[in-house]
């Protein structure tokens, strides 16, 4: 049996003690995929995986608080999983956790960059071997996974689920790049041009908060302190200022918290690498408190404790 | 909202670098400012009647002084405020003083930052919202931590002051540093004829509750209402059948381990009561050499105790006491001079500390109160003291005086004279440091009366030589290098901070200074305060002090905790932490960064989770508001909206700027 066939017949078991489940289906083309909530059995039939599945479902699961509910996750989604956990956002026992062994997902950015003409309506893809066929126009195009894999599973060490009920597929041995080339670049630059990068990057953001309502971990939602008066740290002058102090606003919050998902810089509507904040922030997490967020249940993030002295902090010394 | 601003001169301490009627007139022009002045000196009382009549003549709502530090004089202006019929929260201080006039030298720029300073006190006041204090009981109880002469004092003040004391002391009896000294000076009397009865009375007064072999595992609560818990160490003795007979003492095969007491000169059984006057007087066992607990054969004491009051299953206990003070008085240690290689890092056995010395010198001492030297036993003839081995030192971090080695090292030379007439003592020193009363005369007739041969130079090295120890130095009033052939040398080792001290401190978030000892309030008029409310120094954990010095800490450690506790209730500072119900999501992260445990989990009527914040308990130290990502919980008088103004005042938005 196929690993879909395999986690078809896994819901089918579980369904019925939850109030859904979710899981991911074609979306409005064939190269886009859509979040599927499944309450039935017929829903069941529209439930895809693979690359295309792009979307991490472990961002729904703090708005079914007090429900019984189901989720099928990648490597990288089970450890958002994990830090909601470990943050008691969510209840263990209030979510059925369907893992997949999982072979990397594509950047929808990446392929619309490869491909020949604008991708207003993809007609078909075709998925095999190392790569994909889409036809846009008419025109088809071939693809190599290679080429329009995400930047996160490059340097991905956890392509299987970390926690689950199911665990569906084969087990994989990772090995991620040591880094990515954007990453590295970007930290190369100095103060005066990274602050020309940002000034240039932000005055694209349109403060729609896309990043912020696809991140997992921002579990504030209405009351986030972007759109509050009391207190008032941001306001809704459009300038790329305002903006970066958003994003700043938003790293910090997730300083500890952020498993790298990627979600935040997918949804992103004008392409602003978020990421490249998300990664170096977790940097410092890491050097300065041995911490990665969502790598291990029982974990308590750094910022979330209080301790008198830091190990790694060196507060009397200077 | 209607703001006056008073700048004050200070004298020429800002006035002095500062352009103060300047100041007064930029502040003029201030969103909501209607009166603005400088004054001479805020805090007299002409200048706290100046603003009391600004307040009821311009009609203000809000003042502003800028001055000095709010340490210094907040509290102070507060009052004037209340006075002036106005809530004491509708006041804010900028510091030009510290921050501006003491620190800056050029005066355009000083006036500038100071304009600049005011701004934000402004910006912050016209946020601020008049708050109340809250009023609660307190419990009429005293914590004492170290049982040395200072806590000694501390605990008999207090409890004779009509308050009940808990007395917690690490070791088996009270007594500290003092029950080791042989004499007292400057008036050389028996150390333990003075302090015994002190300790006794300690034993049997009514109010106090003694638990030795015990330390202070945690403190929670607030001034007022501290729960502390206590750990009493087992001693394998039942202390409530123990009579202090001595018998299991004597009886005692383990005598291989050495005696602390006395300072390791000797060795120690290992069910001992450390010295005759020990208080309490029970035995207690070592379980690190008692052959019974390391080996589970002997039993010697048991068999031989008429009481039976050996028990060797007896486990640590946690006694948890409510207090409404504290009181701590843990001492300090003496500095470890094996770290000195000119000494002979502890190769040679004839160099000893002078701790050790008393001990040689205690007729309850290892050698009864003979002198006789570690080596061979035999009567030292020449002895030679070598003072600030630890004190005064850079080079081992030990920058500071330790202000009583002078003084006891003279009374050693004179002591080692009555003890030994036919010997001579030498004695190495940097400054005889000897003020107080009858100091200096007693180090000059250790000199002159004993015949002390004082020799002002550094010790260079210490070397054997038959039977002899040659010690080298400097003499750099004769300008010549001297070796003097000792039978013995002691090292006037300096004091350094009780072993646990920092530990203890982060317990009762009181902050030791870069050496260990506890920062009192303000070195000059809060020397036994700390700046956690409702708790006190007293003695050397506060700084090196002799025994005069810690007994009047004691006392006055005392007066402060009889002062406190004579209130029938206390005010908490309205400036804590309250939620927004409304903008709370429950995720509980400032209960888990909390480090007082200020705020708990309820349900609202719907049955969500909000955090909700125990008005007492917390300690407005702000980490919760910074811990909420969505701002739903803050600081009263420090909201996040008041810092963002003052940050606002500082560096104005763009947006703002271009209309000016």
């Amino acid at each position: 049996m196929s690993q879909l066939d395999d986690l078809k017949t896994a819901i089918k078991s579980r369904l019925g003690e939850l109030e859904c489940v979710i899981g991911w289906e074609q979306g409005y083309d064939p190269l886009h995929a859509t979040p599927l909530f499944i309450r039935s059995e017929a829903d069941l039939d529209r439930l895809i995986i693979g690359p295309l599945a792009v979307h991490n479902l472990a961002t729904y699961l703090t708005g079914y608080k007090g429900k019984k509910v189901g989720v099928v996750v990648k490597g990288c989604d089970s450890k958002s999983v994990v830090q909601l956990l470990n943050e008691k956002l969510i209840n263990r026992d209030d979510v059925v956790i369907f893992g997949l062994c999982c072979d990397g997902v594509v950047s929808q950015r990446k392929i619309r960059a490869a491909l020949p003409a604008d991708p207003g309506f993809v007609e078909s893809v075709e998925i095999g071997g190392d790569g994909m066929t889409v036809t846009v126009a008419g025109q088809a195009a071939t693809l190599k996974f290679a080429d329009v894999q995400a930047d996160k599973c490059r340097i991905c060490t956890t392509p299987d689920a970390i926690v689950s009920d199911v665990l569906v597929g084969t087990a994989h041995t990772p090995a991620p790049a040591a880094s990515l080339a954007c990453q590295d670049e970007f930290e190369a630059k100095s103060d005066a041009e990274k602050l020309e990068f940002w000034q240039e990057t932000m005055s694209r953001c349109i403060r729609c908060y896309a990043c912020r309502n696809a991140c997992p971990m921002c579990v504030c939602r209405d009351y986030c302190i972007a759109t509050s008066r009391d207190p008032l740290w941001l306001s809704q002058d459009n300038t790329p200022a305002e903006n970066m102090m958003f994003q700043m606003v938003h790293v910090s919050h997730l300083a500890g918290r952020c498993t790298e998902c990627g979600e935040c810089e997918r949804a992103c509507p004008v392409d602003i690498p978020l990421m490249l904040l998300r990664r170096f922030m977790n940097k410092q997490v890491k050097d300065v408190f041995e911490h990665q967020a969502g790598a291990a249940l029982e974990q308590t993030p750094p910022l979330l404790t209080f301790k008198v002295e830091e190990e790694r902090i060196n507060e009397r010394g200077w | 909202m209607r703001i006056g601003v008073f700048i004050c001169h200070c004298g020429s301490n800002i006035a002095g670098t500062v352009d103060c009627p300047s100041v007064a007139a930029t502040a003029l022009k201030y969103p909501d400012v209607v009166f603005s002045t400088d004054t001479m000196y805020a805090c007299s009382e002409p200048g706290q009647d100046a603003i009391i009549q600004a307040v009821k003549e311009k009609n203000l709502d809000g003042v502003v002084v800028a001055s000095c530090t709010p340490r210094m004089h907040e509290q102070t202006f507060r009052r004037a405020v209340e006075r002036a019929g106005l809530n004491r929260y509708m006041f804010e201080m900028a510091n030009i003083r510290e921050h501006v006039s003491w620190i800056g030298k050029t005066k355009d720029l000083n006036t500038g930052k100071a304009s600049e300073l005011v701004r934000m006190a402004v910006e912050k006041l016209r946020r601020n919202r008049p708050l109340t204090a809250k009023r609660f009981e307190t419990t009429k109880r005293v914590l004492v931590i170290g049982g040395g002469v200072a806590g000694i004092q501390a605990a008999l003040d207090c409890a004779d002051g009509g308050q009940e004391v808990v007395l917690v002391e690490r070791e088996q009896s009270i007594g500290g540093k003092m029950a080791k000294l042989d004499k007292t000076f400057p008036t050389v009397d028996c150390s333990s004829c003075v302090l015994g009865p002190k300790m006794v009375d300690i034993a049997q007064h009514p109010k106090i509750t003694l638990y030795t072999c015990s330390e202070v595992e945690s403190v929670g609560g607030y001034v007022g209402n501290f729960q502390v818990t206590v750990r009493r160490k087992a001693t394998y003795v039942d202390w409530t059948k123990c009579t202090g007979c001595g018998l299991c003492v004597e009886k005692c095969p383990s005598r291989k381990h050495p005696d602390p007491f006395n300072e390791n000169l000797c060795n120690a059984p290992s069910i001992n009561i450390p010295f005759p006057q020990a208080i309490p007087k029970k035995a207690a066992i070592n379980p690190v050499s008692c052959l019974m607990l390391t080996k589970g054969k002997c039993g010697a004491c048991a068999k031989v105790c008429p009481v039976k009051c050996i028990d060797f299953e007896q486990k640590d206990e946690l006694v948890t006491v409510d207090v409404g003070a504290i009181v701590v008085a843990t001492g300090y240690d003496l500095f470890d001079w094996h770290k000195y290689p000119q000494y002979g890092e502890g190769r040679y056995k004839d160099v000893i500390t002078s701790m050790q010395y008393e001990r040689l010198l205690s007729a309850s001492g290892p050698t009864g109160g003979h002198v006789k030297r570690p080596s061979d036993g035999k009567e030292p003839k020449n002895v030679v003291f070598i003072q600030c081995v630890g004190s005064r030192d850079k080079s081992v971090n030990r920058p500071y005086c330790s202000g009583f080695c002078c003084m006891y090292t003279a009374k050693q030379a004179i002591l080692t004279k009555d003890h030994i007439p036919d010997s001579q003592s030498y004695v190495f020193y940097m400054d005889i440091r000897s003020p107080g009363k009858l100091y200096d005369e007693f180090t000059r007739r250790a000199m002159e009366e004993y015949g002390a041969q004082y020799v002002r130079g550094r010790v260079a090295m210490i070397y054997p030589k038959g039977d002899k120890l040659i010690v080298r130095g400097a003499d750099t009033l004769a300008g010549t290098q001297v070796e003097v052939p000792a039978d013995l040398v002691v090292l006037a080792v300096g004091a350094e901070a009780a072993k646990g001290a920092v530990q203890l401190g982060e317990k009762l978030r009181v902050a030791p200074d870069q050496y260990g000892f506890f920062v009192e309030s303000h070195p000059k008029l809060k020397p036994v305060e700390t700046n956690t409310a409702g708790v006190f120094l007293a003695g050397a954990c506060q700084g090196p002090k002799d025994i005069p010095a810690s007994v009047g800490q004691g006392s006055a450690a005392a007066a402060k905790v009889l002062g406190l506790l004579s209130k029938a209730m206390l005010e908490s500072d309205p400036a804590v932490s309250r939620v927004n119900p409304a903008r709370c999501v429950g995720c509980g992260k400032c209960i888990q960064t909390c480090p007082f445990g200020a705020i708990k989990e309820v349900q609202d009527r719907f049955g969500n989770p909000k955090a909700e914040v125990i008005d007492t308990v917390c300690q407005g130290c702000g980490i919760c508001t910074v811990t909420c990502p969505q701002g739903a919980i803050q600081l009263e008088h420090f909201t996040d909206n008041q810092i963002l103004a003052e940050v606002n005042a500082l560096c104005p938005p763009k947006m703002f700027a271009n209309y000016e």
